[in-house]
């Protein structure tokens, strides 16, 4: 059988770019532009081409994958490294999603896009992070991983900035990447410790899980466990800062400021799932370091409900949906730190699904109030615009996890996964003799999913019910998407209905769960309680148990907080008046204490960091310049003196310096040389 | 008698150390430079003259080299005689001492 090779899926994006930035870069001269419907043709074909290959290879791949090596990218004996690339069960399902959600995104730019001044360059950039992404999902190695790790961020730069007229935008992009920079050094850092701990090869993730297994096999867990978890917390950290977790999320509300089809494809679908595919792809890394696996259950739990709780205070309503992809971030992450890492990635797809729905549809509302983001100004669009209601109301049924929608399944299963598979104890604490931590993470989650469905209820009832607050000029514009937008939107609701029937646990579905299982079984069914040395986990665990639960219950308890919240939403806010929007759309008050709590945080570190650069400067840099000034001025000194010896005479000089060079042979001669 | 390769040694010393010689004590500038170009001949010719000790097949490298010198050496002399030019005009002399106004 002939395959596909596997560098063709990431060559069409840059292919997309390159042909793409050449047209922008020589039609930026002329005002008109190059003609949108070629170029609209031409950024939407090439990823379709990728979702092509992808789908054939996703039909045709054997059980342990496709690898394929390119060529040799770094070979120096500390480090080597091939640009080669692997096509297994999990990059799979990443890179059906990201190029097929990615396809139809491009496919409503166009729509949302037209008439920009940068449309071309837009779309050079959105092919850009197609291929950023593809090579981050599809590499072989760290090092490539993190090659695509960087372009993504790179596109999610240019296109948070891509309105650059506005100084607000450009600011928002240069927070983007510099608070994703520090979560880049715990990346880079952590391969450098990998390294340190396995040597040259152990970059390659089939090399990193032989050298892991060997690790146990040999009993050598406990000798290099210190150097392991740092290794652990290190890659944790670049996952908080792609993922925009605690404590390096502050970015993501404020990347809103880009386009809306950008914050549909890079801020909630794919590049922020990144963090989530990481841990899911070092699973058997993190699986012997149950500590680290302790702290991001923790972060991810407090990540979800705090995003939950910013969330409710949000007037914007990109804001909202922000926060609440940092929330599913956080279940993401606490499904990982329960080792269940299959439910992860469910709830990564299903997420990607609903998720762009939503900000699809907000931004086909955006569109049609003409560029307002404010919920206090909108109102009563079902009337309006009554196939964008549709796709926003099926998408919020989907994150607030009513049954039979994709939400359903995917969080429903990682709360019942938290509590089957987290076998966190805390002993001897002053509230009981032992703690189980599952208990509290499942509390926490189903709190958060009450949070959730109100929130959410909250944006769909400002936006969709009673009646129009928004100005009188404005009303009378209030138009439907172009088809070419409403197309994507549609099949995306799709998506977001029916997506959780690929592991549907109570009707005996596990499609999804089975076509990950060669990846991920490994490290799910590690059990540190029994493979560990308790000595040497700070945390302690109990074996665990077979402890049977009747799904029902949680599926029941899982309905019963969407319910909740969706009553609470329609107590609090269907018949409420709601005042109109003076200024600016960010909270106020307490809302905004909890809200932009993290900046304050974030605000503390740069005071300190700008201190050490007011120190840096004044103290230390002035000692450096009298020090190097010294040394100049006795140079200055010396050779002024050493002018002297000089007579200006050619034939002299060629003399002399002639016997200085014998005098030079001759002591060498004579001693022996240097040696 | 043989041609003994500490033969060659010594002729192309003395040829260095004439060229050398010639440099320094002659004030014409021309002479200056025939020194200069009888010093790197002489070194030529110590390349080929070690290079017949080694093995026939081992010898080609010393006996290329001194071809690529031959070739630096005809640039650089025409170099070297253009600057002479330049400087006859400026000051109108080839004496090498009355080029003293170099600045220390």
């Amino acid at each position: 059988m002939t395959n596909i090779p596997l560098w063709l899926i990431p060559l069409f994006p840059l292919l997309g770019t390159i042909i793409l930035g050449a047209i922008a870069v020589t039609s930026s001269g002329n005002k008109k532009g190059a003609p949108e419907n070629l170029i609209g043709a031409l950024a939407v074909i090439l990823p379709a081409i990728s979702f092509a290959c992808v789908t054939v290879l996703a039909v045709n791949m054997p059980a342990s994958g496709f690898r394929e090596t390119i060529c040799n990218w770094i070979d120096i004996p500390l480090l080597k490294v091939n640009i080669g690339f692997q096509f297994d069960a999990l990059s799979r399902i990443m890179l059906l999603f990201v190029t097929g959600i990615g396809t139809l995104i491009t496919l409503y730019s166009i729509g949302y896009m037209h008439g920009d001044r940068g449309f071309t360059r837009f779309f050079a950039y959105i092919n850009l992070f197609l291929f950023s992404m593809i090579v981050l999902v599809l590499s072989d190695n760290l090092l490539l991983t993190f090659l695509g790790w960087e372009g993504v961020g790179l596109c999610s730069y240019l296109l948070i900035g891509f309105w650059n007229k506005d100084l607000k935008n450009c600011k928002a992009a240069n927070k983007a990447f510099i608070v994703n920079r520090v979560g880049d050094i715990g990346f880079l850092l952590g391969m450098l410790s990998l390294v340190t701990l396995g040597g040259a090869g152990v970059l390659n993730y089939d090399m990193l899980n032989h050298f892991i297994s060997m690790l146990i096999a040999g009993g050598h867990v406990e000798l290099i466990m210190p150097m392991l978890t740092i290794t652990c917390v290190l890659f944790f950290v670049g996952c908080t800062g792609k993922s925009a977790q605690i404590p390096l999320l502050t970015w993501l509300p404020d990347a809103m400021a880009g386009p809306t089809p950008v914050s549909a494809l890079i801020h909630a679908a794919t590049m922020v799932t990144s963090g989530v595919y990481l841990v899911a792809r070092l699973s058997n890394l993190f699986v012997i370091c149950p500590d680290v696996l302790n702290i991001i259950l923790v972060v991810g739990a407090l990540t979800a409900f705090w995003a939950a709780f910013a969330g409710l205070f949000q007037n914007d309503i990109k804001k909202v949906l922000a926060y609440s992809t940092i929330s599913q971030l956080g279940y993401m992450f606490m499904a990982a730190g329960a080792s269940a890492f299959d439910a992860s990635i469910f709830h990564v797809f299903t997420h990607a699904f609903f998720k762009a729905s939503l900000f699809l549809g907000a931004g086909a509302v955006i569109h049609a109030l003409g560029g307002e983001q404010d919920m206090r100004n909108m109102g009563g669009l079902i009337k309006k615009t009554p196939v964008t209601a549709c796709v926003m109301i099926f998408a919020f049924l989907a994150i607030i996890g009513f049954p039979g929608f994709a939400g359903f399944w995917s969080k429903d299963l990682i709360l019942e996964r938290i509590f089957t598979d987290c076998n966190w104890v805390i002993t001897g604490s002053w509230l009981a003799p032992v703690v189980p931590m599952n208990k509290i993470f499942y509390v926490v989650g189903l709190f958060t999913a009450v949070i959730t469905a109100v929130y959410m209820g909250r944006l769909i009832i400002m936006t969709f019910f009673g009646s129009y607050r928004g100005s009188k000029e404005n009303e009378a514009h209030i138009h439907e998407a172009p088809a070419v937008m409403l197309i994507p939107m549609i099949v995306l609701t799709f998506g977001s209905i029916f997506a959780g029937y690929l592991w549907a646990d109570y009707m005996g579905v596990r499609v999804f769960a089975d076509s990950l299982a060669p990846v991920l079984a490994a490290a799910q069914s590690f059990d540190p309680a029994r493979s560990l040395n308790p000595d040497i986990l700070l945390s302690e665990f109990i074996p665990r148990a077979a402890e049977h639960v009747n799904p029902i219950i949680f599926a029941a308890l899982g309905t019963l907080a969407a319910v909740v919240g969706m009553f609470i939403a329609w107590k609090g806010w269907m018949h409420a008046h709601i005042p109109a929007a003076k200024g600016s759309s960010a909270p106020e008050g307490y809302a905004a204490g909890w809200t932009f709590m993290w900046d304050y945080v974030h605000g503390f570190f740069v005071k300190v960091v700008n201190v050490a650069a007011w120190i840096c400067e004044k103290v230390v840099d002035a000692f450096l310049q009298a020090f190097q000034w010294t040394l100049g001025s006795i140079a200055t000194i010396l050779g002024d003196g050493a002018t002297v010896f000089q007579v200006r005479k050619v034939r002299l000089q060629l003399g002399l310096s002639i016997l200085g060079i014998v005098a030079l042979v001759v002591v060498v001669l004579l001693t022996g040389g240097l040696v | 008698m043989e041609l003994q390769p500490i033969f060659i040694q010594i002729l192309a010393l003395a040829l260095f150390a004439i060229g050398i010689l010639v440099a320094i004590t002659r004030r014409n500038i021309i002479f200056v430079l025939m020194g200069v170009e009888l010093a790197l001949n002489a070194v030529n010719l110590s390349f080929v003259g070690f290079a017949k000790t080694l093995p026939a097949e081992l010898s080609v490298a010393g006996q290329i080299v001194p071809l690529f010198s031959i070739a630096i050496a005809a640039a650089e002399a025409c170099v070297g005689f253009a600057m002479v030019i330049l400087i006859f005009r400026n000051r109108e002399s080839i004496d090498a001492d009355s080029y003293s106004n170099m600045r220390g």
